[in-house]
């Protein structure tokens, strides 16, 4: 431990901000209130704030982040500068700290966000201990009023002498270069020990269950009646994730220059709490009622980030129960009612197959590819075949998708139509006309280039489906990853056993890939059945009229020998799972994908987590067993 | 080509149609994108022919109906900007009295009777009278807004309104909360994308960009009470830019 006097402090602070190489970050005063601003003057600088209004997440994740810039006047041009600027935070508190690491955890877990990493990486931290505790603060229960890692220096102001701990190398070149110091005393450091002892005690609120609980509590309580109470109070305004130091999720838009040629991709800050967090192109909305969005906060903090990551993503700042006007958002209040009257309705709420992943490289960065065939499939399905302009195979599986960019429109998570197949460089994607993206997309032609990112996601086993019956259920545009899935099983036909695909649509003119139907019309080995909901006077159709389920009947199957797969819309699964079933199949043989609205592809950004699943690592192919029991699923 | 625009006028202050000049040299830039053919407030040349219609201003009388609809037959799209044109704004207060009564507290005795220019109906938004393709709320617009709106639609986007509170931007800017500060506001409730502008000044919102589709009202009401501002300062508020009561058809 070291020390310095009050003027040697001044003088180290001050010596970091006359260095111009770089951005000096500390606590300030705002109003009566606190938040970390860039430092001017060492005079700013406050060691005895409670809590700042945001978190330093802003300087890790800032609020709008360019992620890269393109020129949609040229072929195809992007351009990315990684923020290099160092930057040191000053005054940062122990819950912050933790904050901080389980934001280094989350972000730095392959797939690495480098965008953040290399924010990372030029970041110091200047903890400081805890003097004033926040009015609604319960850091002290959980264990955040001090910490033993995660900084570089952790300075204590005991009024005349800053004692200063050194966490890395770098926090003590820092003191070496820019400061003078002497080596603390006994008495300075026992001041200290005093201090941090002291802490726990002096907080008013306390937490009545240990947050090693907090898991087991949610678990028992998902059907609590609190969810619904605080959720009538709610505005869905986002305030409690905005300010919470361990909310990070994020949204990605583009942004053209008034000059309409260059523009940049932007990240900016989201929250589960808004309305449209889960919306997709084709205007659904998953979590759309503000009692599962106001749920889902809680379990993401208490259920599903320490099942995936060991912490408790709550440290206790007290932010989001002090800026919450109805007072619904903090959770000591909510884990301490729970633990005062828990129903014991057991839910498992578990997490599937959790996998290594193959992304490497810039995360955000697309892939210049060309269109190289075009077709106009029906009137809002377009077909694509696409090639990486690097000649590289997609290297996909049946039932992966892409992430296509048109910049300055944006991005769309596309799933993959065609089969892998060897030596071939192209695949091919089936877009409906939705939202921005798939309509620009619907306006470009042969020759005209796109951004890939991906493959994303885990697609069917198909190792697991060999010598297996299997049976095709696909619903509307449900048949463009089935047919990745579909071509697959064909061209290595001889190692399944029975084949069978049911296709529904909504009209004779909504059917997809009709040349493919043809093609497998003259084959004897695949059993079809075809319906729509409706038939247009006038048009020529021979299979069915009604719903897919209809179909199921027509097909003579084991049920203990096939395996059923389902892609549809969201609506078909319900009604389609229950007629298998009723048929005398079992969950294990049952395998569905799931529409979601993946936006980073890399399980960072939130948006298509449904309870602890992210869809676009665990899914879009998921085991019916496996996610059959989550409330949000289906 | 660049898409062609004319600026359109109706009751309001004109405060929105000068806020594009207040663009500054971003106008210079604008009018790069665009070809401005119509717009009474900034020069004298007049065409019928342009693809984006932009409309200022509440519609307060048949014979504006009679030229918005006009207008909306030769667009393409229609952008409603401000208040007054997206929500009727200030402008629908009026409706709390019948015409009778609102032309005799400002006109008196004098006779207006078979004069076109006062026959008036009860103050209408734009989308109450013809199909609004875009909205640029606010009294006054956001420039920022306004300029994003224009460009994507130049770049045949569909610009999307935030669909979250006020209470967003007002966290990204780091203010503290009005309601801290022993004011009041609508943010809650108010649609979000002004950038927390009144909030920011240490004023509380009025909620002139409208309210969301589903707001918190009982939630809002309850906060009121909570911090004890009285019913008659927040329903004047609610009115203001949102009023809702209307003494005739």
């Amino acid at each position: 431990m070291k020390s310095m006097t009050k003027d040697q402090w001044f003088t180290f602070v001050d010596g970091l901000i006359q260095d111009d190489t770089r951005d000096i970050i500390g606590v300030q005063s705002k109003g009566k209130r606190f938040h970390f601003g860039f430092l001017e003057s060492v005079q700013d600088l406050r060691l005895d704030h409670d809590v700042t209004l945001l978190p330093p997440k802003k300087f890790l994740l800032p609020t709008h982040e360019e992620l890269f810039r393109f020129d949609i006047s040229k072929l195809f041009e992007v351009s990315c500068s990684k923020p290099d600027r160092p930057q040191i935070l000053i005054g940062v508190h122990p819950y912050d700290v933790i904050a901080i690491q389980q934001m280094d955890a989350v972000y730095q877990n392959p797939p690495v966000d480098d965008i953040y990493e290399a924010r990372r990486k030029n970041t110091l931290i200047i903890a400081s201990d805890i003097l004033s505790i926040a009015d609604r603060s319960f850091a002290g229960s959980l264990g955040n009023h001090v910490v033993t890692s995660g900084y570089d220096l952790l300075v204590t102001d005991l009024g005349d002498t800053v004692v200063i701990d050194e966490g890395t190398t770098a926090g003590r070149d820092l003191l070496k270069d820019f400061g003078e110091f002497q080596e603390a005393l006994t008495p300075e450091i026992e001041r200290v020990k005093r201090l941090r002892a002291e802490l726990p005690a002096r907080y008013k609120h306390k937490l009545k269950i240990d947050k090693f609980r907090w898991t087991e509590l949610l678990l028992n309580n998902y059907t609590h009646p609190i969810w619904d109470e605080n959720a009538r109070k709610c505005f869905s305004c986002g305030t409690c994730t905005l300010v919470c130091p361990t909310c990070f999720c994020y949204d990605v838009d583009d942004v053209m220059d008034m000059n309409m040629k260059e523009g940049k991709r932007v990240r900016t800050w989201d929250g589960c709490l808004l309305r449209d967090f889960t919306l997709i192109g084709s205007g659904e909305i998953f979590r759309r009622a503000p009692v599962d969005r106001y749920r889902h906060r809680f379990y993401r903090k208490g259920v599903y980030l320490p099942r995936r990551f060991g912490f408790v993503a709550c440290v206790g700042c007290g932010r989001c129960a002090t800026q919450c006007l109805s007072d619904i958002a903090d959770p000591l209040n909510v884990m301490n009612t729970l633990a005062a009257s828990s129903v014991e309705a057991r839910m498992d709420l578990p997490i599937p197959h959790e996998e290594p992943h193959r992304q490497k490289g810039p995360v955000f960065m697309p892939k210049s590819a060309t269109i190289i065939r075009k077709e106009k499939m029906t009137k809002t399905d377009t077909f694509y075949e696409i090639e990486l302009d690097s000649k590289e195979p997609l290297g996909h599986q049946p039932g992966q998708f892409v992430e296509v960019s048109i910049f300055g429109i944006g991005e769309a998570p596309i799933s993959i139509a065609s089969a892998p197949e060897a030596g071939r460089s192209s695949f091919e994607l089936l877009v409906r006309r939705v939202g921005n993206v798939t309509t620009h997309l619907e306006a470009l032609n042969v020759g005209e280039k796109v951004g890939i990112r991906g493959p994303f996601g885990n697609g069917f086993d198909v190792e697991r489906l060999r010598k297996r019956d299997l049976m095709f259920i696909a619903g509307g545009c449900g048949m463009a990853p089935m047919r990745s899935l579909v071509n697959y099983v064909l061209a290595h036909r001889s190692e399944f056993g029975e084949v069978s695909l049911l296709y529904g649509c909504k009209d004779p003119d909504s059917i997809l890939f009709n040349a493919d139907l043809n093609v497998w019309k003259t084959r004897s080995d695949i059993v079809q059945k075809f319906t729509v909901d409706y038939c247009q006077d006038g048009v020529c159709w021979d299979g069915n009229i009604g719903v897919i389920t209809n179909l199921i009947p027509l097909v003579d199957f084991d049920p203990v020998k096939t395996a059923a797969i389902i892609v549809g819309p969201p609506v078909m699964y319900r009604f389609v799972i229950k007629e298998l079933k009723n048929r005398g199949m079992t969950d294990e043989n049952i395998i569905v994908s799931l529409e979601r609205r993946m936006k980073c592809g890399v399980g960072k950004c939130g948006h298509c987590q449904f309870n602890g699943v992210y869809v676009c690592l665990e899914g879009p192919v998921f085991n019916y067993g496996d996610i059959k029991d989550l409330p949000e699923a289906f | 080509m660049k898409p062609r625009v004319a600026v359109f006028d109706f009751s309001s202050c004109e405060g929105c149609e000068l806020q594009l000049f207040n663009l500054e040299e971003k106008f210079l830039d604008l009018i790069k994108i665009v070809d401005v053919v119509s717009f009474r407030e900034g020069m004298k040349e007049h065409s019928d022919l342009y693809d984006i219609a932009i409309i200022d201003g509440s519609i307060m009388r048949p014979m504006d109906a009679e030229r918005l609809k006009v207008i909306r037959k030769n667009a393409k799209t229609v952008v409603a900007i401000g208040a007054c044109a997206c929500i009727g704004g200030v402008n629908k207060l009026r409706n709390q009295w019948t015409s009778e009564n609102v032309k005799r507290e400002v006109y008196g005795d004098a006779d207006l009777e078979g004069n076109p220019l006062f026959d008036v109906f009860p103050a209408k938004a734009v989308d109450e009278v013809v199909k609004v393709d875009y909205y640029v709320p606010g009294c006054p617009i956001d420039r920022a807004e306004f300029t994003k709106v224009i460009t994507a639609i130049a770049m045949g986007r569909e610009p999307r309104l935030p669909n979250y509170p006020v209470c967003v931007e007002c966290k990204l800017r780091e203010n503290q909360c009005v309601f801290e500060l022993g004011m009041f506001c609508l943010g809650p409730i108010t649609r979000a994308g002004c950038n927390a502008i009144c909030p920011t000044h240490r004023d509380g919102c009025a909620g002139c960009r409208g309210f969301l589709e589903d707001a918190n009202m009982d939630a809002l009401k309850d906060v009121l009470r909570k911090y004890n501002v009285p019913m008659d300062k927040w329903l004047k508020r609610f009115d203001m830019f949102n009023c809702k009561i209307k003494r005739e058809k």
